[in-house]
């Protein structure tokens, strides 16, 4: 194999001044120039151009691209101030909570459940638990929603039994359930989800550790915190901020579970479905891209906090 | 070693664990498959499935409502928009991760910049840009935009920084050019990320609501997710139909995944792990 | 490059986009340049349309029409969307009666439909008389800005109560003795079972119900002039009278949800009345089969003796866009779909919904007994109760307006469920006032 590339390169060599090495090197050149191209036109296109006019946008309200009134920053001002914003930041908050400190930690649980040596039929429990992502936060909402339905659903009925809940408990119309609904929804579609990433992770983690830690005399929580979490945490810290970015851009979800509302008292407004009801509903673009670029700002301080706080972490952990 | 009692008791507890999250996880499924089953009458009256087993909402699917043509819809659009993403990502994913240029890092900077950005903030300059090159209510309004995948870039750039240089470089030795490289050595090699990438982005496609429900106009054009949306409003609730339709709509999805399972979670997990 | 170098998956997605490509290749859409296109977003409506057209196309030798049914949920956005990047606008368009006002947002010279008062008004020089005087009038009034009207009503939407004629009759129930709201909830106090039966369909979560109310004692979201008063006198009397039917231990009121939801409900008798505007006696009639002859329709009680039987609740207008090239003729279309006495009197039948259109009324299609509703004449029932149907004013807030009654509501709701009647007046006065002044401050932000 070798010699036969050798000899090749000799003729290669060999033929340097023709007309050929001449196209070789101007293909080498130009190669990531032609392979950068069509995306980079694409890109330019349909994704920084529409952001750099969404930028000018925010200062202006509109009634559709044909009548802009210039307005400086008072769309800013004027969605610090709105009462239902606020609430789209909260609702949207508190669900970003739910998703991190309630769903990681039961995809880590599943993940470490179903990591052990022994354990059989892995591939099938895998199989089982991913499956709920497969179906798209559309049609999971279209199922849930009738899930939920009060009185006769499968949901009421099922925990009716098991912890006598009544029967004509109504998770999408009475606003402090709606959110319990997203996040128990969202639980189910997404755990196994972010399971797979855990479980990859602790796969990957040195077995050798493991007894270096044993002998060491260190047991299951010591062995978890000692070796476990250090070990995943690249793994960790990624799924940490893709599920925050996520559940910062929550739209679907609650907005076909509630019929296409923001569900009763605002429960289930998040910022993105705030943003498209001023933006496509009102018509208000100009204001619509001010929230979007608040959003934008909100996921980059809160992504860069978590890297900060996850690189603290690992100070103390070294 | 044989495990003791105390580790079969651990053992037991786990498996009812994972028995129990089973249940969890297939339940809703289920029901839904026995939603399916049930005359439109009758869908609460059971809680699964009814003892008269029938077939109307499918046939109720497929003659009262354009089914198949959403289908085709979605598929054409879906397999359009992947194939055109992989191809275009996975050339640039080579370039930005092989080879250096003028302007590389400006490039990856700015796609980095734009990741950042929601989707939603777009939309509606790209609504108006795709309006003014007349691609409105068409396949391509959806295809194009769509075609656009940072994501794909940088999980390409990734997998494939790990090709070794040497096996390039006997390639260029041997005349191969640039793009025999990336057709004939690195994609090959790359199959696994190529994999979990045609799921994520067939999944993502697939599932689009927001846009297509602005973008098309004709409801011959309309893709799944809203086409069944259509069945529930405030006129009219078909559950059952668009409980047949639901279940119909993932099948795709789920045979591919069957299909890719492997790559899909070694691909998935190659970037984060390593990353 | 003889090979294909993504793997097996992807070369199944590269066939089934090819496949698929030729499958719609070979099912193109019938691409007719037509020379008027509508919009609507009601199936039922698309179904009538579609069989009245070609008779317009054939008195209009030359003309086709294009009907396009469009998501009810999308219709605003995509028409909003349309009319912002002035393409694709169709013709002529249904929009339903709560996005209307969201039309009307920019100056009146901006507004994306035609301006129809003076086609309304215009007499005819044979009969003297005006389209505006064979039309219920108040139906105009939710299509009206400044002045102008900019849509032509496509209905009445009176509402009655549906009720189950057999349990009622089983409970010794007397509806002719039910005149009054009152009587009514005395009935309901008296057949209300907590958790297995309930007197009357009416929604916590959210205002449409009380929205009805509300009309029905002359209350609403705007006045003539635009300015919000749901807050008023009137609307905190509707919230103080509501709320205790959907809320606290004495409810008679509850909601479950629509469709096949409700034909359980109803066939279990778990909910007895059902609010019925004339469009949902055909939801009924589909929906929940199993209780026809069941079931029959009783005028809404009056607030005060002697006060209006009846309230409203939905509706839908046909607009001329100005992107319509061909405006007398959509106009004429306009009048064939919604004027034409033959084609209303078979819409009846085939969706329960009076006609705006008072002349059409005496077609014998609307005094036909009707076996599902126990042979009652529906189309008559409706229709004389159409005179009484309260007036409602709109704005460009509209949609804002009813979102923010619908949260003030919720949170009456939530009060009295947890503190009962005690101080529950001046949280509902000061609810609904922090509701109405967030009408009021978007208003004022609107730099129209």
């Amino acid at each position: 194999m070798s010699a036969r590339s050798d000899a090749l390169a000799e003729k290669r060599e060999l033929a340097g001044e023709g007309v050929g090495a001449g196209w070789f090197r101007l293909q080498h050149k130009a190669a990531p120039y032609l392979f950068v191209a069509p995306f980079l036109i694409l890109f330019l296109c349909f994704g920084l151009w529409p952001i750099l006019k969404s930028l000018i946008l925010a200062v202006y309200a509109t009634n559709g691209p044909k009548s802009a009134v210039f307005v400086g920053l008072a769309n800013f001002r004027f969605l610090m101030a709105d009462p239902d914003f606020h609430t789209a930041v909260r609702n949207t908050l508190v669900f970003t909570c739910w998703s991190i400190f309630f769903q990681l930690p039961c995809a880590l649980g599943l993940a470490l459940l179903l990591c052990a040596r022994w354990v059989r039929a892995r591939e099938l429990f895998r199989l089982a638990f991913f499956s709920p992502n497969l179906l798209g936060q559309v049609f999971v909402g279209v199922l849930f929603s009738v899930l939920f339905v009060p009185q006769y659903g499968l949901l009421n009925h099922l925990l009716h039994a098991l912890f006598g809940i009544a029967l004509d408990t109504k998770w999408l119309s009475n606003p402090a359930l709606v959110m319990p609904a997203l996040v128990l929804t969202s639980l189910w579609m997404y755990v196994g989800f972010n399971m797979i990433y855990f479980l990859a992770a602790l796969q990957a983690v040195d077995r050798d550790l493991y007894e270096a830690a044993t002998v060491d005399g260190a047991n299951g929580w010591h062995q978890f915190f000692a070796v476990t979490l250090p070990s995943i945490k690249p793994v960790a810290v990624f799924v940490l901020i893709t599920s925050t970015l996520g559940s910062f851009q929550l739209f679907e979800l609650p907005y076909i579970m509630l019929r296409n509302t923001a569900g009763p008292d605002n429960s289930g407004l998040t910022v993105v479905m705030y943003l498209y009801n001023t933006g496509f509903i009102t018509g208000d673009l100009g204001y619509a891209s001010a929230v979007g670029w608040t959003l934008a700002l909100g996921m980059l301080v809160v992504s860069l906090v978590q890297l900060k706080l996850t690189r603290a972490m690992k100070g103390v952990g070294d | 070693m044989r495990p003791n009692a105390l580790q079969l008791a651990g053992r037991g507890v786990v498996y009812l664990a994972l028995a129990l999250a089973t249940a969890a996880a297939i339940t809703p499924v289920l029901w839904l498959v026995a939603a399916t089953t049930k005359g439109p009458d009758d869908l609460f009256h059971y809680t699964f499935f009814a003892p008269r087993l029938t077939a109307d909402s499918y046939r109720r699917l497929f003659t009262t409502f354009p089914f198949l043509r959403c289908l085709m819809n979605s598929l054409f659009i879906t397999g359009t928009t992947v194939i055109v993403q992989l191809f275009f990502s996975s050339l640039a994913g080579f370039a930005l991760a092989k080879y250096e240029f003028r302007g590389k890092k400006q490039v990856m900077l700015l796609m980095l910049a734009t990741m950042m950005i929601p989707g939603q903030v777009v939309m509606a300059p790209l609504y108006e840009l795709i309006y003014r090159i007349g691609l409105v209510d068409s396949y391509l309004g959806l295809i194009i935009p769509g075609a656009v995948s940072v994501f794909g870039i940088f999980l390409f750039r990734q997998s494939i920084l790990q090709v070794p240089d040497e096996l390039l470089h006997a390639a260029r030795i041997d005349g191969c050019s640039e793009f025999r490289i990336y057709w004939d050595i690195v994609m090959p090699v790359s199959k696994p990320m190529i994999g979990a990438f045609c799921l994520i982005g067939f999944m993502g496609s697939w599932n689009n609501f927001l846009w297509p429900q602005i973008i098309l106009h004709h409801q011959e054009r309309f893709t799944l997710p809203i086409g069944l949306n259509r069945l529930v409003d405030l006129y009219q609730q078909q559950y059952g139909m668009l409980m047949a339709g639901t279940l119909l709509s993932v099948l795709p999805v789920v045979i591919l995944f069957l299909a890719l399972q492997r790559e899909f979670v070694a691909g998935l997990t190659a970037g984060a792990v390593k990353g | 490059m003889r090979s294909f170098p993504f793997g097996s998956a992807a070369l199944a997605i590269l066939g089934l986009a090819l496949a698929s490509g030729l499958w719609l290749a070979g099912h193109p859409i019938p691409s007719k340049k037509a020379t008027l296109t509508l919009w609507t977003f009601a199936d039922t409506h698309y179904n009538f349309y579609k069989e009245a057209a070609p008779e317009f196309e054939r008195k209009h030798p030359g003309t086709t029409v294009e009907l396009q049914l469009v998501s009810g949920q999308a219709v605003t956005s995509r028409l909003q969307a349309a009319f912002w990047a002035d393409l694709d606008v169709p013709d002529l368009v249904e929009v339903e009666i709560s996005s209307a006002g969201s039309f009307f947002r920019g100056p009146l010279k901006d507004v994306g439909f035609l301006d129809l008062t003076d086609r309304i008004h215009r007499r005819d020089p044979v009969t003297g008389k005006a389209l505006w005087d064979s039309m219920v009038h108040t139906r105009f009034s939710p299509y009206t800005s400044r002045g102008r009207i900019f849509g032509l009503p496509h209905d009445v939407h009176p509402v009655q109560l549906a009720y189950r004629r057999d349990i009622f009759e089983k409970e010794g129930v007397d509806v002719a003795k039910i005149h009054t709201w009152d009587d009514f909830i005395k009935v309901g106090r008296r057949l209300t079972i907590p958790n297995k039966r309930y007197m009357i369909e009416l929604g916590d979560g959210d205002g449409t119900n009380l929205e009805m109310c509300l009309f029905q004692r002359g209350g609403g979201y705007f006045d003539a002039q635009g300015k919000v008063i749901f807050d008023n006198e009137v609307g905190l009397q509707t919230m103080l009278w509501y709320v205790p039917l959907v809320a606290g231990p004495k409810k008679i009121g509850n909601t479950l949800g629509g469709g096949q939801i409700l034909t359980r409900a109803v066939e279990d008798g778990y909910l007895l009345c059902l609010v019925a505007p004339d469009w949902r006696t055909k939801s009924f009639e589909k929906d929940i089969p199993r209780v026809g002859g069941k079931m029959a329709l009783m005028p809404l009680p009056a607030v005060t003796p002697g006060g209006p039987r009846t309230s409203t609740w939905g509706g839908t207008m046909l607009a001329i866009t100005k992107h319509c090239k061909h405006p007398d003729l959509a106009w004429e279309f306009a009048k064939h779909l919604y004027l034409d006495k033959e084609g209303l009197a078979e819409r009846f039948r085939g969706t329960n919904i009076l006609p705006a259109y008072r002349d059409a009324w005496k077609q014998p299609a609307f005094n036909e007994p009707r076996p599902y509703w126990s042979g009652q004449r529906l189309g008559s029932l409706y229709a004389a109760l159409a005179p009484q149907v309260p007036v409602q004013y709109t704005s460009p807030l509209v949609v804002t307006a009813k979102g923010k009654l619908s949260e003030a509501l919720v949170a009456c709701v939530q009060q009295y469920n947890t503190h009962g009647a005690e101080g529950f007046e001046p949280f509902a006065r000061a609810r609904l006032k922090l509701a109405a002044d967030q009408v009021r401050k978007m208003i004022a932000r609107n730099p129209y």
